[in-house]
């Protein structure tokens, strides 16, 4: 509490009753509302007087005066083709995961992926704005020291070194919309009371990035992983740590390229109500779930 | 925890001189069988607030226990402003204002015009209800239903309980009963108790449930400056209204233990969607 708080309770040990009749907001802090005479206030609403600024009469967006405008004046921009399409990760640090860590946020003992993350509540994700997950940047890669099993949807090499160097591992993993809708609010998703849907593979021009071993793709051979591993240690110059046997089972645990939830199965429904989980029985269903 | 106890008693006999009719010695015997309290949310920085546990079952003041009280919800900075503006909300909300006034159109008759525009060497007019005669609409006048509906902001009103309560504790306007429990259903009994604890006029007293015990119930029903309330109905303008308020040790738990969890939200932006004004 601050010296402030004290005085002012002291002081009002003193002074009269607090009532109704003495008490009154900060002096300045509403500005009396002018009486304007005439239909809205007798005001210009804010567009000033005269000309087309008055008359909100402004000229087209990109217009010249009789130049050729400068939208026009190139016949194309390949570099925008496609842009409104294009898959958006927005960033969280690994100062902020560190952060999340140091403060009880994320519980390490287990895998983090993107529903702990979403779970801790301080991100916002938009699949509706092409918002395809998060990517780790690399800010506080020289400080961050927890023993992860980290699932991310985009990352940078110098973020895989950060991480592998302290102990961890990290794998790229794509989800669909649909999928992201169920982890962005897993509660609201089991109350919906709908299975829970099978993970699409990537789209073409994304296989390549989470095929590749060198980005820890989850569609890559682990073996080749493993040698990355030792590879990119050898780029950074650290010896990988030598893990533990009682948290390398967690270390080790992996979601299945269908899978969404750890733990749970695409096809499953989760009954909050009753504390149940339901399987499905059909051969159909089965197969259809099948990764 | 009776060293504990007298010791604080020593600090807080500045605080409470004028209750300090009743002996230590009375305390102690009796503060064995009264649990103290635990607080959430435990405050680091800062000392918990000291209050006496009371009873209502006699007319004189009968210290059972010191409760401790959260600093955060009881030494809250008494922001007198936010105050102002809950009473301010509150008074706001719900009022309708029906002043209502005609315009032009709506006063009876004028539909005709008066005299001929040219050659009378009168002034042209058009209507007999125009708002420059006697008579006539009114511009800008008041409309009827006017309603002054709109919410404060969630944490102004979490703001404004917590310095309310910190207000009433420094000045000495909280009192905390171990129940509601009267020993008779005369409203002169309980009267002559808040005459003689010097507990001003008006008391409310908060319950943490809305059925309230008979006696008291009885008793303060005819007598308009002494209300009842549970703990849910608790806001500024009612605590503002009357001189003292007076909770059970009931409402005490739950009314702090709400508060503390609003202060701690851990996200408050998915819990108070569903109160934005604007949704989409």
């Amino acid at each position: 509490m601050s010296n402030t708080t004290e005085k002012a309770l002291n002081l009002l040990r003193y002074l009269p009753r607090v009532c109704i009749s003495n008490i009154r907001d900060n002096p300045g802090a509403h500005k009396q509302a002018r009486r304007g005479r005439g239909q809205h206030g007798g005001d210009y609403h804010g567009a000033g007087n005269k000309g087309a600024k008055a008359r909100q009469s402004y000229t087209r967006l990109g217009y010249e005066m009789g130049n050729n405008p400068f939208y026009l004046r190139f016949p194309f921009e390949p570099y925008y083709k496609g842009h409104h399409l294009k898959r958006q990760y927005p960033p969280v640090s690994l100062l902020n995961l560190q952060k999340l860590i140091d403060t009880n946020r994320i519980d390490t003992t287990k895998p983090i992926d993107l529903v702990a993350i979403m779970n801790t509540g301080l991100f916002r994700l938009y699949p509706d704005q092409q918002h395809f997950g998060f990517q780790l940047t690399d800010e506080g890669a020289d400080i961050f020291s927890a023993k992860i099993n980290l699932e991310i949807q985009w990352t940078s090499e110098p973020v895989i070194a950060a991480i592998e160097r302290a102990g961890g591992f990290v794998t790229t993993a794509y989800y669909d919309a649909q999928s992201l809708h169920a982890m962005i609010n897993t509660k609201k998703f089991f109350e919906r009371g709908i299975p829970i849907p099978r993970r699409m593979m990537p789209p073409p021009d994304a296989i390549e990035y989470y095929s590749n071993p060198a980005n820890r793709g989850y569609l890559s051979d682990p073996e080749k992983i493993s040698k990355e591993r030792l590879v990119l240690a050898q780029k950074y110059g650290y010896t990988l740590p030598k893990l533990d046997d009682q948290i390398l089972e967690m270390l080790k645990e992996r979601k299945d390229p269908r899978q969404i939830f750890y733990g749970l199965h695409p096809g499953w429904v989760v009954n909050l109500t009753d504390k149940v989980i339901l399987k499905p029985l059909d051969e159909e269903l089965k197969e259809y779930y099948a990764s | 925890m009776l060293s504990n106890i007298s010791k604080n008693l020593r600090t807080c006999t500045g605080y409470l001189h004028k209750y300090c009719s009743t002996s230590v010695a009375a305390i102690e015997n009796k503060s064995n069988a009264i649990e103290p309290r635990t607080l959430a949310f435990p405050p680091k920085y800062q000392d918990p607030r000291q209050i006496w546990l009371e009873s209502l079952d006699t007319i004189d003041q009968r210290k059972l226990a010191l409760l401790e009280l959260h600093p955060a919800v009881f030494a809250a900075s008494p922001r007198i402003d936010v105050i102002q503006q809950n009473v301010r909300w509150q008074q706001l909300y719900r009022y309708v204002s029906y002043a209502h006034t005609k315009n032009k159109f709506e006063v009876r008759g004028g539909g005709r015009k008066p005299w001929p525009q040219k050659g009378l060497g009168k002034a042209r007019h058009g209507s007999i209800r125009s708002p420059l005669w006697r008579g006539g609409g009114v511009i800008h006048g008041p409309r009827s239903p006017t309603p002054h509906f709109y919410m404060l902001p969630f944490p102004k009103r979490l703001i404004g309980l917590t310095s309310m309560l910190s207000v009433k504790f420094a000045q000495d306007d909280l009192h905390i009963v171990d129940s509601l429990e009267l020993p008779t259903d005369e409203p002169g009994y309980i009267e002559e108790l808040v005459k003689s604890r010097l507990w001003g006029p008006s008391v409310l007293f908060i319950n943490l449930e809305d059925i309230m015990p008979r006696n008291i119930t009885v008793a303060t029903e005819q007598v308009k400056h002494i209300n009842l309330m549970p703990a849910y109905g608790l806001n500024v303008y009612s605590m503002l209204k009357h001189n003292t308020l007076v909770l059970t040790r009931a409402a005490l738990d739950h009314i702090e233990n709400k508060l503390l969890e609003n202060l701690h939200m851990n996200d408050p932006k998915a819990v108070l969607a569903k109160f934005k004004v604007d949704q989409c």
